[in-house]
């Protein structure tokens, strides 16, 4: 008798999950495949698969990269870089003048535009906008340096703003601050700003100007975003963007497979592999703005010259520098590394900008090279094939042995490193590998506690940012008698560079400029502070049987989202003709089939195990 | 031997063993006093565990290395900004421990990585985690307590066999190898079986509250409690099995059926009652680390859980998250090992020592 509720209790529970699954039935049919570029609401929802979640939506605290895809959605700034070369293009501002002797520019402010409230939107809220940053101490943690030289930001009328600047500063084309809406912003002071989420659920989140506008946030799962109709540029071809959050590749690899989202950004080589030639499916290896180097520890010190850290004295010498750059095989590291998905490097500055310099005399691929440079140098080597230091010099006999360190979270650094090894032990250099964290990374590089280390940047469009890194004030820091890192991580201090730095930062003439910048990065590749290595490619893959006319950013070759603007948003258009999405559209009357299938083995299973109990109830 | 078990058999259901009905009344009036006071004692010795854990909390996360202003590498920050923030997360350890005694709990203290405050960034993640895991745990307990049973008692049968060969096989597959296997076999967009989504909590766009919402999350539901509940129905099955099968030579078993009680009976009012502890003890361990949550299915189907959050917060460190979900795992193991100790104990006076 009793055992029967056992079994109910098992039946039960199995019941529970059968009508779970009916529940499913319904629900999947409630919801025709999430996506759609056809779907039966008539929405065009175009959904974007990332790996990362946004850390903020508030533009003064999130650094995110899906954060900035948002912001450049939600909001507007000055002025863009142009889909085509990254050149200045029109933004909030359709006009803007330096004034002859350099110290004010006046921006035009389109008029007749409204807030997503429908509160008008006028100079005034570009003037509060910059104001803000300029006095504020939080709200300069993501927008200090394109302040650094305004002092004054007024708006006399509507449509008209005026910056004085303390110098000529050709970031005053570039301002990437997102404008905000004063009515809202000026309610929320300093202390309220930190941990303003800026989400639709929270009173006076997300209003902004930009094509898009946010109606959804959850964090880790989704972000909805509606189309402006209104928007200056145009209205978007699309009704919606829908930001996804996948947790694992391959994951975010079958969403775009059967049809769930639309586009998957930032996969890897093995994803990209495996998403070559799915129907409907599109890769696309994208240039981009991004290079991974190897850095060599040039005699670390504070920013005054005082000397830190245990580096090893050889790398001090450039000609050990340019050793290493010669035995160091770039092609290898595409093509092994990176799946052929990359080009060699050359410079800080990747080649998909303007401001990129090609060396003339690019250093080969040369073993025998990098041994006769070391030869002549007087690094000999040792009984056991290990170069020494010279004598007269610093240590004289000392092996020229070094620390060299991976990035545990980044499998192309731990293989970069590998190869390294195994072509510094070709010139005679023992390389001692040891894959560390980042966190731990980021320490010894600020102490100078290393040799050689692998690591990557992003620069900007605009070259400041990037060049800045190998000045003499970028090097370590004390502050309070601990020692911290600044961008500096190769000690570079050259007093020559330093000038052709501070010469570019004033220089408004984008011709003059580049000159002056292409100098500065010659300089560098011909003292070899970096050893750069690779500029990867960025992997995307997207439906192309549903979204086509995306716009690259640099074109023809650059990324397709993920930009410097957010122009394949406003450009995309749902494929009409000939609709194939049979992907992911599983049809409810064979989800309820397949449950009843499942149900009737559950209750096969239930009665032969009862006519078994019962069966051997009666032999016992 | 035969008396203690007796007893204790007697004390689950005197009722049915009359001829140790003597004894098991007294043993329960003398344990009904006892199972107060040790439940009492249960939980000091738990609210002791806690002032350790509160003081453990802090020094461990300090031991961690990394230096949290590097948060804001390559932001576009002023070096004072930055040495501001430094200030902040660099005092002296002696300040940082008395600010922290202030508010062990870190009630409105901020996240670093999402500048919120650290309880409303949890509980963001929480309830992901709760639906997961308790759905699993309930339908592996459930599945699993009956297979051990079933198997156990029939030992050596067909069904012993079958089940003990697949939960083994099961027990030694690891979660997200299974859930990766689910995937691709129900949410990779192959015709006819792919009837499940790639992973998510809810779908954009669709109210948390109504019926299409909760339907929306039991549809995303089936494939990773699937996933979990493979794994914990071995674990309980394989439990239960050895511990039925420990009993089923026990005398008092045969002086049961020598009273004339029906097979069924015999396994149901005596075998599991007292086969059923260390399975009891394990639920109740696995409800405890239910809220850390299963972190490898949390990656494979994109769960927002908490799991995720602490992987997460590692990487900075957030050191006020983590001292928050280090607190929050802690305390919940801690009452689930606390109920653990006072269920047992109430189910088997011998434990009350």
């Amino acid at each position: 008798m009793r055992r029967s509720r056992v079994v109910g209790a098992v039946m039960a529970g199995l019941v529970t999950i059968g009508v779970a699954g009916v529940g499913v039935a319904a629900a999947d049919s409630a919801t025709p495949t999430p996506s759609t570029s056809a779907g039966g609401t008539g929405q065009v929802i175009f959904n974007v698969g990332t790996m990362q979640n946004p850390d903020s939506l508030n533009p003064f605290t999130g650094v995110a990269a899906t954060s900035y895809e948002m912001w450049a959605l939600m909001y507007d700034t000055l002025t863009q870089y142009s889909a085509k070369d990254f050149s200045v293009a029109p933004g909030l501002a359709s006009a803007w003048q330096e004034s002859p002797d350099h110290s004010t520019w006046t921006y035009t402010i389109r008029s007749g535009q409204k807030w997503s409230d429908g509160v008008p939107l006028t100079a005034h809220d570009v003037a509060y906008t910059f104001n803000r940053i300029i006095n504020g101490q939080y709200e300069k943690t993501n927008y200090g340096s394109y302040v650094r030289t305004i002092t004054k930001v007024t708006a006399p009328n509507d449509t008209t703003v005026i910056m004085t600047v303390k110098r000529p500063s050709p970031i005053m084309l570039h301002l990437g601050v997102p404008i905000l809406p004063e009515h809202i912003w000026k309610n929320i002071d300093e202390a309220e700003v930190k941990k303003f989420a800026n989400t639709p659920d929270v009173e006076g989140g997300a209003v902004g100007s930009g094509s898009f506008k946010l109606v959804e946030a959850r964090d880790e799962q989704s972000y909805s975003l509606v189309a402006n109709p209104d928007y200056w540029a145009g209205a978007p071809h699309i009704d919606g963007v829908t930001y996804v959050i996948f947790k694992n590749q391959e994951a975010l690899g079958l969403a775009l497979v059967s049809g769930a989202v639309d586009f998957a950004d930032g996969i890897d080589t093995s994803e990209f592999r495996a998403l070559d030639g799915k129907p409907g499916v599109t890769t696309r290896a994208s240039d981009y703005y991004e290079f991974e180097y190897i850095t060599m520890n040039g005699g670390a010190a504070l920013a005054d010259g005082t000397p830190i850290g245990d580096g090893h004295p050889a790398l001090k010498d450039p000609r050990v520098r340019l050793a290493i750059d010669y035995a160091t095989d770039k092609q290898t590291l595409v093509d092994r590394v990176f799946g052929g998905h990359g080009t060699t490097g050359t410079t800080v500055i990747p080649p998909l900008y303007p401001y990129h310099y090609e060396p003339t005399d690019i250093r080969p691929f040369d073993i025998a090279k990098a041994n006769q440079i070391l030869d002549d140098a007087g690094y000999q080597r040792g009984a056991d094939g290990i170069r020494v230091m010279p004598a007269g010099g610093p240590d004289p006999g000392r092996p020229l042995e070094f620390r060299l360190y991976g990035r545990d979270t980044s499998t192309t650094s731990k293989k970069t490193v590998q190869f390294e090894a195994s072509w510094l032990q070709q010139i005679g250099i023992k390389a001692d590998v040891k894959i560390v964290s980042e966190d731990y990374l980021y320490d010894v590089a600020g102490q100078g506690k290393f040799d050689m280390y692998e690591w990557d940047w992003i620069p900007e469009p605009d070259p400041d940012s990037q060049l800045s890194v190998f000045t003499c004030a970028k090097r370590s820091y004390k502050d309070g008698g601990a020692i911290y890192a600044n961008l500096s991580d190769s000690f570079y201090c050259n007093k020559n560079y330093d000038a052709l730095y501070d010469q570019q930062s004033v220089q408004t003439d984008v011709t003059e400029r580049t000159a002056t910048v292409q100098q500065a990065q010659k300089m560098l590749y011909d003292d070899a502070p970096y050893i750069v290595t690779v500029y990867p490619n960025y992997l995307q893959a997207y439906r192309s049987d549903r979204f086509t006319d995306f716009t690259p950013q640099p074109s023809p070759g650059g990324a397709v989202l993920f930009q410097w603007g957010a122009y394949s948003y406003l450009s995309i258009r749902p494929v009409t003709a000939a609709e194939t999405t049979s992907g992911g559209g599983s049809s409810p009357a064979l989800f309820v089939g397949l449950a009843a299938l499942a149900a009737a083995v559950v209750v096969g299973v239930v009665v032969m195990a009862r006519r078994r109990a019962g069966g051997s109830d009666d032999v016992e | 031997m035969t008396t203690p078990s007796g007893v204790d058999a007697a004390g689950q259901s005197p009722q049915e063993l009359p001829g140790a009905n003597a004894t098991g009344t007294l043993t329960d009036t003398k344990v009904g006093g006892g199972l107060g006071r040790y439940a009492l004692r249960s939980c000091l010795t738990a609210l002791g565990t806690l002032a350790f854990i509160l003081v453990f909390n802090f020094f461990l996360f300090r031991m961690l290395p990394g230096d949290p202003s590097q948060l804001y590498r390559g932001r576009n920050a002023d070096p004072q900004q930055l040495a501001e923030l430094r200030r902040q997360f660099n005092a002296p350890l002696v300040s940082q421990f008395l600010h922290y005694l202030r508010n062990p709990l870190g009630l409105g203290s901020q996240s670093y990585l999402r500048s919120q405050p650290v309880w409303s960034v949890i509980a963001a993640h929480i309830w992901p985690t709760l639906i997961l895991l308790g759905t699993a745990t309930t339908v592996s307990a459930v599945v699993g307590v009956w297979i051990g049973i079933r198997s156990g008692w029939q030992r050596g049968s067909r069904f012993d066999k079958g089940a003990t060969g697949m939960t083994l096989a099961l027990w030694g597959v690891p979660e997200f190898w299974l859930g990766m296997m689910l995937l691709i076999l129900f949410a990779s967009g192959a015709p006819f079986l792919s009837i499940f989504p790639t992973g998510g909590f809810r779908d954009a766009g669709i109210a948390p509250f109504s019926v299409q919402g909760v339907l929306n999350v039991a549809w995303h539901l089936v494939l990773p409690a699937t996933a979990l509940a493979f794994v914990y129905i071995a674990e309980y099955s394989l439990i239960m099995r050895s511990s039925i099968v420990d009993e089923t030579g026990q005398d008092y078993l045969t002086t049961g059926r020598a009273y004339g009680l029906m097979d069924r009976q015999v396994r149901r009012r005596h075998a599991v009652p007292n086969a059923s502890l260390p399975t009891i003890t394990l639920i109740f361990l696995n409800v405890g680390f239910i809220i850390s949550g299963a972190v490898t299915v949390e990656y494979v189907f994109s769960w927002p859980g908490l799991g995720q959050l602490t992987v997460e917060a590692i990487h900075g460190p957030d050191i006020p998250l983590l001292e928050a979900l280090f607190l929050l795992f802690t305390i919940s193991v801690l009452i689930a090992t606390t109920l653990a100790d006072i269920v047992v104990a109430a189910r088997d006076p011998r434990i009350r020592t």
